[in-house]
């Protein structure tokens, strides 16, 4: 639900996945294959050293600074890349249009507030949290439920549909809802409901 | 409201799907890593101090010498890269689904996982059958839930009661995608229990 950018997760592991095979054929090729060996012993060692001797000039010494500045842009940009990750919630749950009489802005805490304590102390549940997202300009309450072992997820879709119903009602607007429900380790090691 | 109807399903497409930021994140930091030390080498060799390790002209004069080196070592580096770019390829391109199931209702979209799914069907399994709860194991899987149902000695297990309940609450639940059912004795019965 938030807005981690995925397509960039993958275009970035496919980018490196690839250069990393490309390095790995390349290593391979100058091991195993006889023509590939030769080839490198006959051309890398020079280039090598002349690379080296025009790096070791000092009308050339620029190329290190550009190194060096090259080196420190990808880490800028690898760090903002990961603080990208996640994100997408918001405070704000309904907004409404500006009128003679001013305009109604609800929180999302209090929705947040108001479903939680309603959905805590049911006894099918482990544990109830609810947190709002934005997703495509639009805020999306999320309702992350731990259920206890054995409770019917239909059941838990009631329960909370109830509480999102009576929430509507008090709002007077319906606010787009996801119920996650998922069982993970609390639930297991919790005793298994009682209900039927 | 198709507006909605989309929302929904990005959510649910997104939240039954892997995000792959954590392996995004393990390579960004690795590179970071390794960038950090090239700088740092970059920069001792610039104020001609000592290298961490090894000097930049060093390390491109070793590459040049890769041909020297042991092939078979050389080979095996190379195919252990090899497998570490695959693997990445493959965390890139694979759907990358969880074992989740969804379904959307009137008011709300819902995500569940499939250890939920299973747990409930193993209390009504156990329920309708009349065996203990701890004789029945469900394993839900993407597209089928399999009970199978541990008879105890002397007690006669009502097998098509759990196949109907089974069949029914799978029914109830609506998920997508869709579960087929199974329900299976095991062949070994246990004494008492």
């Amino acid at each position: 639900m938030n807005n981690t950018n995925r397509a960039a997760n993958r275009l970035f592991l496919l980018t490196v996945g690839v250069i990393v095979i490309i390095l790995g054929a390349a290593a391979i090729a100058v091991g195993m294959l006889p023509d590939v060996r030769s080839a490198w012993t006959d051309i890398a060692p020079a280039t090598a050293s002349e690379v080296n001797r025009v790096l070791g000039e000092a009308a050339t010494a620029w190329i290190w600074y550009a190194l060096l500045a090259g080196l420190l842009l990808t880490m800028i940009v690898l760090v903002a890349f990961i603080f990208r990750q996640g994100h997408g919630h918001t405070g704000r749950l309904v907004s409404t249009a500006e009128t003679a009489a001013g305009s109604t802005i609800i929180e999302s805490s209090f929705a947040e507030q108001l479903l939680a304590s309603a959905l805590r102390e049911r006894p099918e549940f482990v544990s109830a949290g609810v947190s709002t997202y934005q997703v495509r300009r639009r805020p999306v309450v999320k309702v992350a439920i731990t259920a206890r072992r054995g409770v019917s997820p239909t059941d838990v879709v009631d329960i909370v549909e109830r509480a999102t119903t009576d929430l509507d009602s008090l709002l007077g607007v319906q606010v787009p809802t996801l119920i996650h429900i998922s069982g993970g380790f609390r639930s297991r090691t919790t005793s298994a409901t009682r209900l039927r | 409201m198709s507006d909605i109807t989309a929302s929904y399903s990005r959510i649910l497409r997104r939240e039954t799907h892997s995000p792959r930021s954590a392996p995004a994140i393990t390579v960004a930091v690795i590179l970071i890593v390794a960038c950090a030390y090239a700088g740092t080498e970059i920069v001792l060799g610039l104020l001609g101090q000592p290298p961490l390790l090894v000097a930049p002209d060093d390390a491109i004069g070793t590459v040049a010498g890769l041909s020297d080196a042991p092939a078979a070592i050389v080979a095996a580096a190379g195919v252990i890269a090899l497998l570490i770019g695959l693997a990445l390829v493959i965390l890139a391109l694979a759907p990358g689904r969880r074992a989740k199931h969804h379904r959307r209702t009137d008011r709300s979209a819902v995500v569940v996982d499939n250890e939920v799914i299973a747990s409930s069907l193993a209390r009504h399994v156990s329920h309708a059958a009349g065996v203990g709860p701890d004789n029945v194991r469900v394993g839900v899987t993407h597209r089928t839930a399999t009970a199978e149902i541990t008879p105890a000695s002397g007690l006669p297990v009502d097998t098509d009661a759990a196949r109907e309940v089974v069949r029914a609450q799978v029914e109830a639940y609506a998920l997508t995608p869709r579960l087929s059912s199974r329900v299976t004795l095991a062949k070994h019965g246990k004494v008492g229990a």
